[in-house]
């Protein structure tokens, strides 16, 4: 296989805010991930794309802490963290939503929201009995942010509704409201728009190109080319578990040999639609 | 008095104490998600440490042999019961907790259950075997110059006065961000961890609050009735207080009290009172698991989220005060969205579904 991997001046040694080099995964004996190096500028918003079964939600797994990397090294921030356990990575300014919406069922919209700060006062025994007025401050507080946030995705008219009574992009809005009130500093985005309308597919685009606005990093795994093509500014192609290319969409559609050994043409046809 | 008083009396106890162990559950199950299916060995462990810390060492000659048996004065040894079962508690959650799915969870927490009920059991030195504790002495009785029947009154109330105590712990703690963060790790552990929360140590923590009460519980029970043993804590037992937190409502406290009235107390402890039917004796008694069972299946049938189901909070409601002390800004939100651009606010709901 001859394949020129396409490099974006966007992305340098200095501005590497998240980076994965040699990333190797098996499930028994299937590699999901097998050799994977990427890297994701601070202030971008990175696509990680490819045909289904190449390894990118895995490795969204292996930056994220959910699984440890058989082999190779995660760095954020220029700090290893490979194989950390998600709560500090996490820590660390990594969110990650997941491809399935995965709402935290048994609470409302609102407490979705008010669950996310860490360390908060109220989570510690000593404080709730000994602190209470500093616990109560810092919920307002919170309250205060978590609403206005849900005003930002519309979702405030069904805060105290249980987020399993959500509808589908209602889900998927509230699972990206969720990221942002941890005030990540990089997001990671595991097909947001995956079964959502075209109407909603915008709005979704829009609010991820606000928070590259207010400086958050954003890796995101879509399958829509045209949202990729409208919102990121780089695009790292998996097949197979391998990184395939790097680049901008624009570059990537000129490379004929990246659309048709590895997406079967189904990029050159859906970018000429 | 009248002995249909007393009786009241013992099931008010009852009632008090099965509130105390089904608040701990409720926090460790209805709230956290951890299907504890060692509760009652923390149950007992309360009990058996309040029991040897009160009653003194075995006296020669007796026939008992248990260890720790020293005479802290009420409430230490209580107490000393409560602390216990933290412990084992510590014990069991860096066992049983490192990355377990809760299903597996409930098969390791059940074996340790049964693992120990078997050590207790059989190694006398311990708790006295299958004899256990039986002279274990009234707390404050002697110092308040109580006789039997004025105890009885005498700890049901106190009971009742301790259990009021501990609601209002419980009630502080599940209103908290901390009971928060735990019904969050009950619906998903994966999504909680990915925000940054150390879902181990927010488990354990529920561990130990659960098995603190569990352990008061305990102890409540064998000062009441003087006595403990391992037919009082056997797999069964667990599942009636199970079946309580289900029938009664699980994650919501009100719902416990509701659910330790039905059946511990109206299906268990009751009918320990109601005479024999003629000629069938013991039936009653024997027909105690059956009518829960059916009443856990109804219940699973008709009303899965119990008889008082977990409530929607609104940790908002100071915003909507705070709109009515300034009205000038008067209007909520929702009838903002409505008003300004009843068009708008048609899309937006379009949009979204």
């Amino acid at each position: 296989m001859s394949v020129t991997p396409v490099t974006t001046p966007a992305v340098t040694a200095t501005n590497v805010v998240l980076s994965g080099r040699g990333l190797h995964k098996s499930f028994g004996g299937n590699r999901a991930v097998n050799g994977a190096d990427l890297d994701v500028s601070e202030g971008t918003i990175t696509a990680l794309i490819g045909p289904n079964g190449a390894g990118k939600s895995t490795v969204v797994n292996l930056i994220s802490g959910l699984l440890p990397p058989d082999a190779g090294e995660v760095r954020l921030a220029g700090e290893d963290v490979s194989g950390w356990p998600s709560h500090r990575i996490a820590q660390r300014g990594l969110i990650r939503t997941f491809q399935l919406s995965r709402e935290l069922q048994g609470l409302t919209v609102l407490e979705n929201l008010l669950v996310t700060p860490i360390a908060q006062k109220g989570e510690a025994l000593v404080n709730i009995f000994l602190r209470p007025r500093a616990v109560r401050r810092e919920e307002r507080a919170n309250v205060e942010r978590a609403v206005e946030i849900l005003r930002d995705y519309g979702l405030y008219h069904v805060r105290d509704n249980w987020a399993r009574a959500l509808s589908g992009g209602q889900k998927r809005l509230l699972e990206l409201a969720r990221a942002v009130m941890a005030q990540p500093r990089i997001l990671l985005l595991d097909e947001p728009m995956a079964g959502v309308n075209p109407a909603l597919v915008d709005q979704i685009g829009d609010h991820i190109l606000k928070l590259r606005t207010d400086g958050i990093t954003v890796l995101m795994i879509e399958h829509n080319l045209g949202v990729v093509e409208r919102i990121c500014d780089h695009v790292i192609v998996m097949a197979e578990g391998r990184t395939l290319a790097t680049g901008r969409m624009s570059d990537l559609r000129d490379n004929p040999e990246v659309v048709h050994a590895y997406l079967g043409g189904v990029l050159d046809a859906r970018l000429d639609s | 008095m009248a002995p249909i008083l007393y009786y009241g009396f013992t099931l008010l106890f009852f009632f008090a104490a099965y509130c105390v162990l089904g608040w701990g559950l409720n926090l460790q199950f209805g709230e956290s998600g951890i299907l504890n299916f060692a509760y009652i060995a923390f149950v007992a462990i309360g009990a058996y440490i309040a029991g040897v810390t009160s009653s003194g060492p075995p006296l020669p000659g007796s026939g008992q042999s248990y260890v720790l048996g020293a005479t802290l004065p009420f409430p230490l040894g209580l107490l000393a019961g409560g602390v216990a079962s933290c412990l084992l508690a510590v014990l069991v959650a860096f066992i049983a907790f490192r990355r377990l799915r809760s299903d597996y969870l409930a098969m390791v927490l059940i074996s340790i259950s049964l693992v120990m009920y078997d050590f207790i059991n059989n190694y006398v030195p311990l708790f006295d075997g299958a004899d256990g504790l039986n002279s274990v002495p009234m707390p404050l009785a002697s110092t308040l110059g109580l006789n039997a029947n004025s105890f009885l009154i005498f700890f049901a109330v106190l009971t009742v006065v301790i259990g009021a105590f501990m609601w209002l712990i419980m009630s502080r703690i599940t209103r908290s961000p901390l009971g928060r963060t735990l019904r969050a790790i009950r619906d998903d552990p994966d999504v909680v961890s990915a925000l940054g929360k150390n879902v181990f140590r927010y488990q354990l923590t529920a561990m130990l609050i659960g098995a603190f009460y569990a352990g008061i519980g305990g102890g409540l029970i064998v000062e009441f009735s003087s006595s403990f043993n391992t037919s009082a804590w056997t797999v069964p037992e667990t599942f009636i207080i199970f079946a309580a937190l289900i029938i009664g409502g699980l994650g919501n406290n009100v719902g416990v009290m509701v659910g330790a009235f039905v059946v511990p107390v109206l299906f268990t402890q009751l009918p320990k009172f109601i005479p024999d039917i003629p000629g069938h004796p013991g039936l009653i008694l024997n027909l105690e698991g059956a009518v829960i069972g059916v009443l856990l299946i109804l219940t699973m049938w008709f009303r899965p989220q119990g008889i008082i189901p977990e409530r929607v909070r609104r940790p908002d409601r100071f915003l909507a005060r705070r709109t009515v002390a300034a009205p000038a800004d008067a209007i909520d939100a929702d009838q903002v969205d409505a008003t300004a651009s009843p068009e708008a606010a048609a899309v937006d709901a379009e949009t979204v579904r």
